[in-house]
């Protein structure tokens, strides 16, 4: 059945990852990098398998290590003062808390976003051995309300013994199937750009970094759990404690970059660079880090916004430290839903940001 | 007015007889995946590619000209059906099966490169949607079917982190469904004259991107998967080159949707009468959502069942 579903989900694929004729070298290789790590699964508490399709993307020179709570972490260069890049490896999603006696599965969401999207769409149960195949159940009634009841999943079968059977079980975590699907122009479309444009974006700076150009040590940290909590980062910023001076949170700029939108904040157009993103629900950026950072951004000709948006990041756990945060983002479109938006020019500003940050900041 | 492009999606002169497949077939299986049908038969490789179709109600074009190829042999009418018959004499009967589906138009083009929706079908007739039918484009991918290519687009959702602390949640709280009127599609264009550079039109398809899912013992879910499922077996059971009693009429037929069911009607009336007719069905849970599910054992049944019938056994 798992070779079915394999089969299905390849024949069922549209043009996902074409190179636009256009493309230049840059947007090329940020779809190159984007891609495996958009259409890898991780859940909160699960990362696994972006921690590892990351470890693959990195440079030869790189030696990753992974500490207790799951983070995945690079050290680049030697002396003070170290600074910190981190980019959360998770997704928002599903964890299946029980079985029914009819076979569905009862789920509790990890991250906050729009059940109703989830709501009579195609399912997978990650499982040891592989996804499961299902559909998150539509609701029985309750038409007049946009949000359904808490959401169920069906793996077709009839009883809590057939469902086992199938290798589910609760702790798993539940998706649905996603694609990176390239729309027009440079623009893309898919689920979990957020933050797997980030990490794609510290690869893409670890692959291009002139090591001998650093004046101090940079610690690249791909994290995990932050769509819970910060809580892979909130590890990290114990173990690293007062050492950083300043950390670099990379992270989605949640775009009003839309018809939905009300434009009274948070309007950093995609396609027109990565952003600073000087305030949010977890973090102010003090004025002079972000006069430093659009400094920096002139010197090296990269496109950078500066805006305010909604949302808290992984820095933000560093502060207590004595850490200055300085988030650095890109604007995405309908975040945390299945069909993010963005601009593959703004992940190619977002890495030549951090590159130029770690080199001359 | 009749545009240019409206010509193209037909596939030729609007009255045409032998109009061919040419650009729309081409649009068409661009979308698609690259299953072959086979002339053996498998009900299941059928229903997957039926499943992976789209057919919104009166712009079932290529579906049809998919159809046609399939069954060397077979007529497109003036209404858009496609008809085969089979064997000769009497008694003369009628086996048919409704492709189409409750889909959507482009019904405007924005300057800022957004569309917007009409829906086509379930506003009455029989066949009234759910309020929830729309709901379900919302913050999901959509295949635009322009007249040069399949165009990938979404349809804009808000953003959850952009509501918090603006959109009360609480018990009581207003909680309106999506309705079509609010899907924007973002193809990735910027103005309309990129939107029209892509072959996007007013009245262009438009249809949730399907992607069916295979899962549980042989169970497959799609946007109206019991229908091209039923279609399926139809399919195979013509495939099997049953050796039919007197004249079976096989009609895939438009339009059962709209205008009162006009292309079955259309069939009757133009090759009619019949001395029985059928239509293939098959029961669906979840019906009418993205994942409507049908039972492929069943759809083996019903191949067994219209051979049967077939060879008025």
């Amino acid at each position: 059945m798992r070779a079915v579903v394999a089969a299905t989900a390849l024949l069922t694929a549209l043009p996902a990852c074409r190179l636009a004729a256009q493309d230049s070298t840059r947007i090329a290789e940020a779809q190159a990098v984007l891609a495996p790590l958009v259409e890898s699964y991780g859940v909160s508490g699960a990362e696994g398998p972006v921690r590892e399709a990351v470890k693959r993307l990195l440079p030869a020179w790189a030696v990753p290590s992974t500490d207790t709570a799951g983070n995945l972490v690079v050290r680049v260069g030697q002396g003070d003062p170290v600074v910190v890049f981190i980019a959360h490896l998770d997704e928002i999603g599903f964890r299946v808390t029980g079985i029914r006696d009819d076979g569905a599965l009862e789920l509790e969401t990890r991250g906050g976003f729009f059940p109703s999207l989830f709501e009579a769409k195609p399912a997978l149960v990650h499982t040891d051995q592989g996804d499961v195949a299902g559909v998150f159940l539509p609701r029985d009634s309750g038409f007049t309300r946009r949000t359904p009841p808490p959401l169920r999943v069906s793996v077709g079968t009839a009883s809590r013994a057939a469902t086992m059977a199938r290798g589910v079980s609760p702790g798993q975590t539940v998706t649905m199937p996603k694609q990176y699907i390239r729309l027009t122009g440079t623009r893309a479309t898919g689920r979990s750009f957020d933050d797997r444009v980030g990490s794609a974006a510290q690869l893409m700076a670890l692959r291009r970094l002139d090591r001998a150009a650093l004046k101090h040590q940079v610690v690249f940290i791909w994290s995990v759990r932050e769509e819970i909590g910060l809580e892979g980062a909130e590890a990290a910023a114990a173990s690293l404690g007062t050492t950083p001076r300043r950390v670099y949170a990379i992270d989605t700029f949640v775009s009003a970059d839309s018809p939905l939108e009300l434009p009274s904040f948070a309007v950093a157009p995609i396609g027109r660079g990565a952003v600073a993103r000087a305030l949010d629900n977890s973090s102010v950026t003090p004025p002079a880090y972000v006069d430093s950072l659009v400094q920096v951004a002139r010197a090296r000709g990269v496109a950078l916004q500066v805006g305010t948006t909604n949302g808290g990041n992984d820095g933000s756990v560093f502060t207590p430290y004595g850490v200055v945060d300085v988030p650095i983002g890109w604007p995405l479109r309908y975040s945390h839903s299945p069909a993010e938006v963005i601009d593959l020019k703004d992940v190619v500003s977002l890495a030549d940001m951090i590159r130029a940050v770690a080199e001359t900041w | 007015m009749v545009s240019i492009s409206t010509l193209r999606r037909t596939g030729g002169l609007a009255d045409g007889q032998t109009a061919k497949a040419g650009l729309v077939a081409c649009v068409f299986l661009s979308a698609l995946p690259t299953v072959r049908l086979s002339a053996q038969g498998d009900v299941d490789r059928l229903a997957f590619r039926f499943a992976s179709m789209t057919a919104v109600t009166g712009l079932e074009q290529a579906m049809v000209d998919s159809l046609r190829a399939l069954f060397p042999g077979s007529t497109r009418d003036q209404a858009g059906n496609v008809t085969l018959t089979l064997g000769q004499g009497s008694p003369k009967r009628l086996f048919t099966c409704p492709l189409d589906e409750v889909g959507y138009v482009v019904g405007n083009i924005l300057p800022d490169g957004f569309l917007l929706l009409r829906r086509v079908g379930g506003g009455g007739g029989g066949r009234t949607a759910s309020p929830l039918f729309d709901q379900q484009l919302e913050g999901h991918r959509v295949t635009v079917f322009g007249a040069r290519s399949a165009v990938p687009g979404v349809v804009a959702v808000k953003s959850t982190h952009l509501t918090r602390g603006r959109v009360a949640t609480g018990a009581g709280a207003p909680d309106p469904v999506f309705t079509v009127d609010n899907a924007y599609v973002d193809v990735g264009a910027s103005s309309a004259a990129e939107v029209q550079g892509l072959g996007i039109a007013v009245l262009a398809p438009v249809s949730l991107a399907k992607r069916p899912q295979l899962y549980g013992e042989r169970l497959l879910a799609a946007p109206a998967a019991g229908r091209r499922a039923a279609c399926a077996a139809l399919a195979a059971a013509v495939q099997a080159k049953p050796k039919v009693k007197g004249t079976v009429v096989v009609a895939f037929t438009v339009q059962s949707l709209y205008a009162s069911n006009a292309g079955l009607a259309s069939v009757k009336a133009r090759l009619g009468p019949f001395d029985d007719i059928k239509t293939a069905a098959l029961p669906a849970r979840y019906a009418d959502t993205a994942a409507e599910t049908v039972a492929l054992a069943d759809a083996d049944r019903l191949v067994r069942e219209i051979r049967q019938w077939m060879e008025g056994r």
